[in-house]
Protein backbone atom coordinates (compact mmCIF):
# COMPACT_ATOMS: atom_id res chain seq x y z
CA UNK A 1 0.00 0.00 0.00
CA UNK A 2 2.48 2.44 1.15
CA UNK A 3 4.32 1.06 -1.76
CA UNK A 4 1.73 2.51 -4.07
CA UNK A 5 1.70 5.78 -2.65
CA UNK A 6 5.13 6.46 -2.60
CA UNK A 7 5.21 5.11 -6.81
CA UNK A 8 2.56 7.55 -7.62
CA UNK A 9 4.17 10.36 -5.66
CA UNK A 10 7.26 9.66 -7.71
CA UNK A 11 5.42 9.38 -10.68
CA UNK A 12 3.78 12.56 -9.98
CA UNK A 13 6.70 14.44 -9.72
CA UNK A 14 8.49 13.09 -12.94
CA UNK A 15 5.26 14.48 -14.33
CA UNK A 16 6.00 17.63 -12.54
CA UNK A 17 9.36 18.10 -14.05
CA UNK A 18 8.04 16.66 -17.48
CA UNK A 19 5.26 19.73 -17.05
CA UNK A 20 8.36 22.01 -16.00
CA UNK A 21 10.50 21.48 -19.49
CA UNK A 22 8.10 21.90 -21.96
CA UNK A 23 5.97 24.94 -20.55
CA UNK A 24 7.30 27.89 -18.50
CA UNK A 25 5.31 31.02 -16.56
CA UNK A 26 6.90 34.25 -16.42
CA UNK A 27 6.22 36.86 -14.16
CA UNK A 28 6.42 40.46 -15.50
CA UNK A 29 5.71 43.86 -14.27
CA UNK A 30 4.52 45.91 -17.10
CA UNK A 31 4.58 49.27 -15.76
CA UNK A 32 8.41 50.25 -15.78
CA UNK A 33 9.25 51.46 -19.07
CA UNK A 34 11.14 51.43 -20.99
CA UNK A 35 12.36 47.59 -19.50
CA UNK A 36 8.30 46.46 -19.69
CA UNK A 37 5.47 48.39 -20.56
CA UNK A 38 1.83 47.62 -21.51
CA UNK A 39 1.20 48.11 -25.42
CA UNK A 40 -1.95 49.08 -27.41
CA UNK A 41 -2.91 45.62 -27.56
CA UNK A 42 -2.82 45.07 -24.19
CA UNK A 43 0.50 42.96 -24.67
CA UNK A 44 3.28 43.47 -22.53
CA UNK A 45 6.74 44.90 -24.52
CA UNK A 46 10.09 46.26 -23.55
CA UNK A 47 13.67 44.87 -22.68
CA UNK A 48 12.92 42.50 -20.13
CA UNK A 49 9.97 41.30 -22.15
CA UNK A 50 12.77 40.27 -25.31
CA UNK A 51 15.06 38.83 -23.02
CA UNK A 52 12.38 36.44 -21.53
CA UNK A 53 11.55 35.70 -25.08
CA UNK A 54 14.73 35.09 -26.27
CA UNK A 55 15.82 33.29 -22.98
CA UNK A 56 12.95 30.48 -24.11
CA UNK A 57 13.84 30.54 -27.39
CA UNK A 58 17.48 29.61 -26.64
CA UNK A 59 16.10 27.12 -23.50
CA UNK A 60 12.95 25.64 -26.12
CA UNK A 61 10.25 26.20 -23.76
CA UNK A 62 6.98 27.72 -24.40
CA UNK A 63 7.05 30.41 -22.36
CA UNK A 64 3.75 32.05 -20.72
CA UNK A 65 4.07 36.06 -19.40
CA UNK A 66 2.06 36.67 -16.10
CA UNK A 67 1.17 39.96 -15.06
CA UNK A 68 1.56 40.93 -11.63
CA UNK A 69 2.01 43.72 -9.91
CA UNK A 70 5.46 44.64 -8.80
CA UNK A 71 3.83 44.36 -4.70
CA UNK A 72 2.96 40.49 -5.53
CA UNK A 73 5.43 39.78 -8.10
CA UNK A 74 7.72 37.73 -4.74
CA UNK A 75 4.71 35.79 -4.06
CA UNK A 76 3.39 34.88 -7.32
CA UNK A 77 6.82 32.88 -7.82
CA UNK A 78 6.57 31.27 -4.30
CA UNK A 79 2.79 30.20 -4.62
CA UNK A 80 3.84 28.94 -8.15
CA UNK A 81 1.65 31.15 -10.25
CA UNK A 82 5.07 31.64 -12.42
CA UNK A 83 8.19 29.72 -12.61
CA UNK A 84 10.01 32.59 -13.34
CA UNK A 85 10.49 36.62 -12.65
CA UNK A 86 11.93 39.14 -15.01
CA UNK A 87 11.18 42.19 -14.29
CA UNK A 88 14.66 44.37 -13.75
CA UNK A 89 14.79 42.86 -10.06
CA UNK A 90 17.99 43.60 -8.74
CA UNK A 91 19.80 40.76 -6.70
CA UNK A 92 20.06 41.74 -3.12
CA UNK A 93 20.83 39.32 -0.22
CA UNK A 94 17.30 39.94 1.46
CA UNK A 95 15.64 38.68 -1.43
CA UNK A 96 18.00 35.87 -1.88
CA UNK A 97 17.00 34.72 1.78
CA UNK A 98 13.17 34.02 -0.09
CA UNK A 99 14.45 33.36 -4.09
CA UNK A 100 17.28 32.10 -5.87
CA UNK A 101 18.90 34.33 -8.95
CA UNK A 102 20.76 33.35 -12.50
CA UNK A 103 23.50 35.40 -13.14
CA UNK A 104 22.40 38.92 -13.66
CA UNK A 105 21.61 40.36 -17.10
CA UNK A 106 22.20 43.69 -16.18
CA UNK A 107 23.83 45.85 -14.30
CA UNK A 108 22.93 50.00 -13.93
CA UNK A 109 23.88 52.36 -11.48
CA UNK A 110 21.81 54.31 -9.66
CA UNK A 111 21.52 57.96 -9.17
CA UNK A 112 19.90 61.06 -7.68
CA UNK A 113 17.07 63.35 -9.75
CA UNK A 114 16.71 66.71 -8.39
CA UNK A 115 16.65 70.31 -9.64
CA UNK A 116 18.94 71.32 -12.18
CA UNK A 117 22.19 72.79 -9.89
CA UNK A 118 21.29 70.25 -6.98
CA UNK A 119 24.52 68.85 -5.62
CA UNK A 120 25.26 66.23 -2.71
CA UNK A 121 25.93 69.11 -0.52
CA UNK A 122 22.12 69.75 -0.68
CA UNK A 123 20.88 66.54 0.32
CA UNK A 124 20.86 66.79 3.77
CA UNK A 125 17.60 68.62 4.91
CA UNK A 126 15.79 67.32 1.83
CA UNK A 127 13.50 65.31 0.97
CA UNK A 128 13.98 61.89 -1.20
CA UNK A 129 11.71 59.85 -2.65
CA UNK A 130 12.38 56.45 -3.82
CA UNK A 131 10.17 53.20 -4.87
CA UNK A 132 9.11 51.06 -1.26
CA UNK A 133 11.14 47.88 -1.27
CA UNK A 134 13.61 48.31 -3.80
CA UNK A 135 17.49 48.60 -2.96
CA UNK A 136 17.32 51.92 -3.84
CA UNK A 137 15.37 52.47 -0.74
CA UNK A 138 17.67 50.13 1.13
CA UNK A 139 20.89 52.15 -0.05
CA UNK A 140 19.33 55.54 1.22
CA UNK A 141 18.56 54.32 5.30
CA UNK A 142 22.04 52.78 4.94
CA UNK A 143 24.15 55.42 3.65
CA UNK A 144 21.74 58.54 4.03
CA UNK A 145 19.63 57.80 7.42
CA UNK A 146 19.57 61.39 8.21
CA UNK A 147 17.96 61.97 5.18
CA UNK A 148 14.18 62.47 5.47
CA UNK A 149 12.56 59.54 3.15
CA UNK A 150 9.16 59.29 1.18
CA UNK A 151 8.32 56.00 0.26
CA UNK A 152 6.04 55.39 -3.22
CA UNK A 153 4.48 52.31 -4.38
CA UNK A 154 6.18 52.79 -8.12
CA UNK A 155 8.89 54.61 -9.63
CA UNK A 156 6.44 57.04 -11.40
CA UNK A 157 4.93 58.30 -8.48
CA UNK A 158 7.69 59.82 -6.87
CA UNK A 159 8.64 61.22 -10.04
CA UNK A 160 5.36 63.33 -10.16
CA UNK A 161 5.67 64.16 -6.87
CA UNK A 162 9.07 65.50 -8.05
CA UNK A 163 7.40 67.51 -10.58
CA UNK A 164 4.81 68.67 -7.92
CA UNK A 165 7.53 70.09 -5.61
CA UNK A 166 6.48 67.91 -3.04
CA UNK A 167 9.94 65.81 -2.82
CA UNK A 168 13.52 67.56 -3.41
CA UNK A 169 15.16 64.98 -5.42
CA UNK A 170 14.44 60.83 -6.39
CA UNK A 171 16.95 58.06 -5.70
CA UNK A 172 16.70 55.30 -8.69
CA UNK A 173 17.86 53.26 -11.11
CA UNK A 174 19.58 55.79 -13.70
CA UNK A 175 17.93 54.26 -16.84
CA UNK A 176 14.70 54.62 -15.75
CA UNK A 177 15.05 58.29 -14.62
CA UNK A 178 16.74 59.22 -17.59
CA UNK A 179 13.99 58.20 -20.06
CA UNK A 180 10.72 57.85 -17.68
CA UNK A 181 11.36 61.45 -16.51
CA UNK A 182 14.82 63.34 -17.43
CA UNK A 183 13.60 62.95 -21.26
CA UNK A 184 10.41 63.35 -20.94
CA UNK A 185 8.38 67.16 -20.56
CA UNK A 186 7.76 67.29 -16.95
CA UNK A 187 11.57 66.72 -15.94
CA UNK A 188 12.18 69.85 -17.89
CA UNK A 189 14.81 71.71 -15.53
CA UNK A 190 15.44 68.26 -13.96
CA UNK A 191 18.63 66.47 -14.20
CA UNK A 192 21.33 64.11 -12.37
CA UNK A 193 23.16 65.12 -9.49
CA UNK A 194 26.19 63.43 -7.54
CA UNK A 195 27.94 60.27 -9.16
CA UNK A 196 26.72 57.01 -10.53
CA UNK A 197 26.19 54.75 -7.80
CA UNK A 198 26.58 51.01 -7.77
CA UNK A 199 27.19 49.61 -4.21
CA UNK A 200 27.16 45.49 -4.08
CA UNK A 201 26.09 45.90 -0.40
CA UNK A 202 23.14 47.41 -1.94
CA UNK A 203 22.98 47.18 -5.37
CA UNK A 204 23.84 43.91 -5.20
CA UNK A 205 25.37 42.52 -9.04
CA UNK A 206 22.97 43.74 -11.07
CA UNK A 207 19.42 42.76 -12.47
CA UNK A 208 18.99 38.74 -12.43
CA UNK A 209 16.20 36.35 -12.99
CA UNK A 210 14.70 35.33 -10.10
CA UNK A 211 13.19 31.49 -9.59
CA UNK A 212 12.22 29.58 -6.53
CA UNK A 213 14.80 28.29 -4.06
CA UNK A 214 16.21 24.31 -4.97
CA UNK A 215 15.31 24.76 -8.43
CA UNK A 216 19.23 24.60 -9.55
CA UNK A 217 18.57 22.99 -12.85
CA UNK A 218 16.18 26.06 -14.35
CA UNK A 219 18.76 28.58 -12.50
CA UNK A 220 21.51 26.88 -14.08
CA UNK A 221 19.60 26.80 -17.17
CA UNK A 222 18.85 30.12 -17.48
CA UNK A 223 22.58 31.44 -16.74
CA UNK A 224 23.53 29.53 -19.31
CA UNK A 225 21.15 30.77 -21.79
CA UNK A 226 22.11 34.52 -20.75
CA UNK A 227 25.48 33.83 -21.41
CA UNK A 228 24.72 32.63 -24.49
CA UNK A 229 22.57 35.35 -25.57
CA UNK A 230 25.64 37.66 -24.58
CA UNK A 231 28.27 35.37 -27.00
CA UNK A 232 26.02 35.07 -30.28
CA UNK A 233 25.11 38.83 -30.57
CA UNK A 234 21.16 38.16 -29.34
CA UNK A 235 22.22 40.44 -26.56
CA UNK A 236 23.55 43.19 -27.96
CA UNK A 237 21.03 43.22 -30.88
CA UNK A 238 17.56 43.91 -27.95
CA UNK A 239 20.17 46.16 -25.95
CA UNK A 240 20.73 48.21 -29.30
CA UNK A 241 16.82 48.66 -29.41
CA UNK A 242 17.10 50.78 -26.45
CA UNK A 243 19.50 51.94 -25.35
CA UNK A 244 22.59 53.42 -26.50
CA UNK A 245 25.06 52.15 -24.75
CA UNK A 246 25.83 48.32 -23.43
CA UNK A 247 23.80 48.07 -19.99
CA UNK A 248 25.34 44.76 -18.93
CA UNK A 249 27.52 46.41 -17.29
CA UNK A 250 30.88 45.71 -16.03
CA UNK B 1 -7.45 63.56 -24.94
CA UNK B 2 -6.93 62.27 -28.21
CA UNK B 3 -3.85 60.00 -26.60
CA UNK B 4 -6.62 57.55 -24.99
CA UNK B 5 -8.03 56.65 -28.21
CA UNK B 6 -5.68 54.08 -29.34
CA UNK B 7 -6.22 52.35 -25.68
CA UNK B 8 -9.73 52.74 -26.06
CA UNK B 9 -10.37 48.70 -26.56
CA UNK B 10 -8.04 48.04 -23.62
CA UNK B 11 -9.57 50.26 -21.07
CA UNK B 12 -13.30 48.97 -21.99
CA UNK B 13 -11.49 45.61 -21.85
CA UNK B 14 -11.11 46.33 -18.08
CA UNK B 15 -13.97 47.61 -17.60
CA UNK B 16 -16.01 44.29 -18.31
CA UNK B 17 -13.70 42.64 -16.19
CA UNK B 18 -14.65 45.60 -13.22
CA UNK B 19 -18.39 45.12 -13.93
CA UNK B 20 -18.14 41.20 -13.88
CA UNK B 21 -16.11 40.97 -11.13
CA UNK B 22 -18.40 43.91 -9.04
CA UNK B 23 -22.11 41.73 -10.51
CA UNK B 24 -20.94 38.32 -9.92
CA UNK B 25 -19.17 39.73 -6.15
CA UNK B 26 -22.53 41.28 -5.46
CA UNK B 27 -24.38 38.13 -6.37
CA UNK B 28 -22.16 35.89 -3.90
CA UNK B 29 -22.37 38.54 -1.55
CA UNK B 30 -25.89 38.77 -1.82
CA UNK B 31 -25.92 34.68 -1.34
CA UNK B 32 -23.72 34.97 1.58
CA UNK B 33 -25.63 37.91 3.25
CA UNK B 34 -29.19 35.87 3.27
CA UNK B 35 -27.55 32.84 4.51
CA UNK B 36 -25.51 34.70 7.21
CA UNK B 37 -29.36 36.79 8.23
CA UNK B 38 -30.65 33.70 8.80
CA UNK B 39 -28.02 32.04 10.10
CA UNK B 40 -28.05 34.93 12.73
CA UNK B 41 -32.15 35.15 13.05
CA UNK B 42 -33.34 31.59 12.82
CA UNK B 43 -30.86 29.40 13.75
CA UNK B 44 -29.60 28.12 17.12
CA UNK B 45 -26.35 29.13 19.08
CA UNK B 46 -24.27 27.74 17.02
CA UNK B 47 -24.87 29.58 13.75
CA UNK B 48 -25.50 32.61 15.35
CA UNK B 49 -21.77 32.46 17.27
CA UNK B 50 -20.68 31.51 13.39
CA UNK B 51 -22.24 34.19 11.62
CA UNK B 52 -21.28 36.85 14.06
CA UNK B 53 -17.79 35.44 13.65
CA UNK B 54 -17.43 36.03 10.04
CA UNK B 55 -18.95 39.76 10.09
CA UNK B 56 -16.86 40.76 13.15
CA UNK B 57 -13.83 39.16 11.57
CA UNK B 58 -14.36 39.93 7.53
CA UNK B 59 -15.51 43.60 8.03
CA UNK B 60 -12.26 44.11 10.41
CA UNK B 61 -10.01 43.28 7.57
CA UNK B 62 -8.64 45.66 4.92
CA UNK B 63 -10.16 45.12 1.67
CA UNK B 64 -6.73 45.03 0.03
CA UNK B 65 -5.41 42.30 2.75
CA UNK B 66 -8.49 39.96 2.13
CA UNK B 67 -7.55 40.16 -1.86
CA UNK B 68 -3.93 39.00 -0.79
CA UNK B 69 -5.16 36.23 1.26
CA UNK B 70 -7.53 35.14 -0.41
CA UNK B 71 -5.40 34.86 -3.91
CA UNK B 72 -1.84 34.20 -1.93
CA UNK B 73 -3.33 32.01 1.26
CA UNK B 74 -5.61 30.40 -1.48
CA UNK B 75 -3.29 29.49 -3.83
CA UNK B 76 -1.32 27.81 -1.21
CA UNK B 77 -3.91 26.01 0.14
CA UNK B 78 -4.53 24.82 -3.18
CA UNK B 79 -0.67 23.57 -3.18
CA UNK B 80 -1.05 21.96 0.07
CA UNK B 81 -3.66 20.17 -0.43
CA UNK B 82 -2.63 19.49 -3.62
CA UNK B 83 0.82 17.67 -2.54
CA UNK B 84 -0.95 15.38 -0.18
CA UNK B 85 -3.41 14.30 -3.21
CA UNK B 86 -0.83 14.34 -5.48
CA UNK B 87 -2.59 16.51 -8.52
CA UNK B 88 -0.88 18.46 -10.88
CA UNK B 89 -0.59 22.32 -10.22
CA UNK B 90 -4.10 23.95 -9.46
CA UNK B 91 -3.98 27.17 -9.96
CA UNK B 92 -6.49 29.74 -8.79
CA UNK B 93 -7.44 32.41 -11.13
CA UNK B 94 -7.12 35.94 -9.65
CA UNK B 95 -10.90 36.43 -11.53
CA UNK B 96 -12.73 33.95 -9.45
CA UNK B 97 -10.30 35.32 -6.09
CA UNK B 98 -11.17 38.66 -6.85
CA UNK B 99 -14.82 37.32 -7.09
CA UNK B 100 -14.08 35.24 -3.45
CA UNK B 101 -12.82 37.99 -1.85
CA UNK B 102 -15.44 40.80 -3.06
CA UNK B 103 -18.27 38.15 -2.40
CA UNK B 104 -16.44 37.56 1.31
CA UNK B 105 -16.29 41.00 2.39
CA UNK B 106 -19.49 42.72 1.13
CA UNK B 107 -21.45 39.11 2.31
CA UNK B 108 -20.53 40.22 6.34
CA UNK B 109 -21.81 43.80 5.54
CA UNK B 110 -24.92 42.38 3.56
CA UNK B 111 -25.75 39.96 6.31
CA UNK B 112 -26.18 42.86 8.55
CA UNK B 113 -28.29 44.89 6.17
CA UNK B 114 -30.56 41.87 5.67
CA UNK B 115 -30.70 41.31 9.78
CA UNK B 116 -31.46 45.38 9.79
CA UNK B 117 -34.13 44.80 7.72
CA UNK B 118 -35.36 42.14 8.65
CA UNK B 119 -35.92 43.64 12.47
CA UNK B 120 -37.35 46.63 11.12
CA UNK B 121 -40.31 44.40 10.29
CA UNK B 122 -42.61 44.53 13.89
CA UNK B 123 -42.99 41.23 15.04
CA UNK B 124 -47.45 41.89 15.48
CA UNK B 125 -46.76 41.02 11.62
CA UNK B 126 -45.81 37.97 11.61
CA UNK B 127 -48.10 37.20 14.63
CA UNK B 128 -51.24 38.68 12.63
CA UNK B 129 -49.96 36.10 9.69
CA UNK B 130 -50.06 32.98 12.15
CA UNK B 131 -53.57 34.33 13.45
CA UNK B 132 -54.70 34.53 9.87
CA UNK B 133 -53.82 30.64 9.95
CA UNK B 134 -50.46 31.19 7.50
CA UNK B 135 -47.87 28.62 7.78
CA UNK B 136 -44.37 29.95 8.07
CA UNK B 137 -43.28 29.81 4.79
CA UNK B 138 -45.96 31.66 2.97
CA UNK B 139 -45.74 34.06 5.83
CA UNK B 140 -42.19 34.91 4.93
CA UNK B 141 -42.51 35.00 1.15
CA UNK B 142 -46.04 36.45 1.23
CA UNK B 143 -45.87 38.95 4.51
CA UNK B 144 -41.95 39.84 5.84
CA UNK B 145 -39.98 39.61 2.66
CA UNK B 146 -41.78 42.37 0.60
CA UNK B 147 -41.62 44.25 3.72
CA UNK B 148 -38.13 43.65 4.47
CA UNK B 149 -37.12 44.47 0.30
CA UNK B 150 -38.04 47.92 1.02
CA UNK B 151 -35.86 48.29 4.41
CA UNK B 152 -33.04 46.59 2.93
CA UNK B 153 -33.26 48.20 -0.48
CA UNK B 154 -31.52 51.40 0.72
CA UNK B 155 -28.27 49.90 2.81
CA UNK B 156 -28.14 47.20 -0.28
CA UNK B 157 -27.89 50.29 -3.22
CA UNK B 158 -25.06 51.54 -0.30
CA UNK B 159 -23.07 48.86 -0.41
CA UNK B 160 -23.10 47.93 -3.78
CA UNK B 161 -21.72 51.42 -4.48
CA UNK B 162 -18.97 50.61 -2.12
CA UNK B 163 -18.54 46.99 -4.14
CA UNK B 164 -17.85 48.55 -7.18
CA UNK B 165 -14.70 50.86 -6.51
CA UNK B 166 -13.51 48.15 -3.97
CA UNK B 167 -12.97 46.07 -6.99
CA UNK B 168 -10.16 48.07 -7.38
CA UNK B 169 -7.74 46.28 -5.03
CA UNK B 170 -7.82 43.15 -7.56
CA UNK B 171 -5.17 44.90 -9.91
CA UNK B 172 -2.65 44.02 -6.99
CA UNK B 173 -3.16 40.23 -8.04
CA UNK B 174 -2.42 41.00 -11.45
CA UNK B 175 -5.81 41.36 -12.63
CA UNK B 176 -6.34 43.54 -15.75
CA UNK B 177 -9.40 45.29 -14.13
CA UNK B 178 -10.25 49.15 -15.36
CA UNK B 179 -7.97 50.26 -12.44
CA UNK B 180 -5.01 48.04 -13.07
CA UNK B 181 -5.19 48.38 -16.95
CA UNK B 182 -5.22 52.13 -16.74
CA UNK B 183 -2.29 52.20 -13.93
CA UNK B 184 -0.40 49.88 -16.51
CA UNK B 185 -1.27 51.90 -19.51
CA UNK B 186 -0.82 55.33 -17.64
CA UNK B 187 2.79 54.65 -16.72
CA UNK B 188 4.05 53.42 -19.49
CA UNK B 189 2.67 55.82 -21.70
CA UNK B 190 3.64 58.33 -18.91
CA UNK B 191 0.44 59.75 -19.13
CA UNK B 192 -0.60 58.53 -15.56
CA UNK B 193 -3.38 61.70 -14.90
CA UNK B 194 -4.99 61.17 -18.23
CA UNK B 195 -5.79 57.39 -18.05
CA UNK B 196 -6.92 58.09 -14.27
CA UNK B 197 -9.30 60.71 -15.50
CA UNK B 198 -10.88 58.62 -17.69
CA UNK B 199 -11.18 55.80 -14.58
CA UNK B 200 -12.76 58.54 -12.98
CA UNK B 201 -15.43 59.02 -15.50
CA UNK B 202 -16.27 55.61 -15.82
CA UNK B 203 -16.38 54.93 -12.26
CA UNK B 204 -19.24 57.82 -12.24
CA UNK B 205 -20.95 56.50 -14.92
CA UNK B 206 -21.41 53.07 -13.38
CA UNK B 207 -22.37 54.62 -10.11
CA UNK B 208 -24.92 56.86 -11.86
CA UNK B 209 -26.69 54.44 -13.64
CA UNK B 210 -26.60 52.44 -10.52
CA UNK B 211 -28.29 55.15 -8.78
CA UNK B 212 -31.16 55.33 -11.36
CA UNK B 213 -31.93 51.89 -11.06
CA UNK B 214 -32.13 51.99 -7.45
CA UNK B 215 -34.80 54.84 -7.55
CA UNK B 216 -36.46 53.47 -9.72
CA UNK B 217 -36.67 49.68 -8.05
CA UNK B 218 -37.62 51.86 -4.96
CA UNK B 219 -40.07 53.78 -6.37
CA UNK B 220 -41.96 50.63 -7.72
CA UNK B 221 -41.77 49.08 -4.32
CA UNK B 222 -43.06 52.14 -2.70
CA UNK B 223 -46.33 52.03 -3.91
Amino acid sequence: MLKTTLLSVGFALTLGTQALSQSLNICVEGAYPPFSYTTESGSVAGFDIDIANALCDNLGYDCTLVKTGWDGIIPALLERKCDAIIASMAITPERKQVVDFSMKYYNTPARFVGREGMTMDNLNGAVVGVQRGTVHHEYMRGEHPTVDLKLYGSQDEAFLDLAAGRIDAVMGESIASATGFLETEAGEGFAFFGPPISMPKYHGIGAGIAVRQGEEDLRNAISHAIGELRADGTYQKINQKYFDFDIFGG
Amino acid sequence: MLEVLPFLPLLLRGTMVTVALALLGLGLATALGAIGAVGRLSGGRLSAVVVRAYTTLVRGVPDLVMVMLVYFGGQRMLNDIGALAGWDHVSLPPFWAGVLSIGLIYGAYLTETFRGAYMAIPSTQSEAARALGLGRFVTLRKVILPQMLRHALPGYANVWMVLVKSTAVVSVIGLGDLVGMANDIGKSQREPFLFFGFVLLVYLSITWVSNRVFATIERRIAT
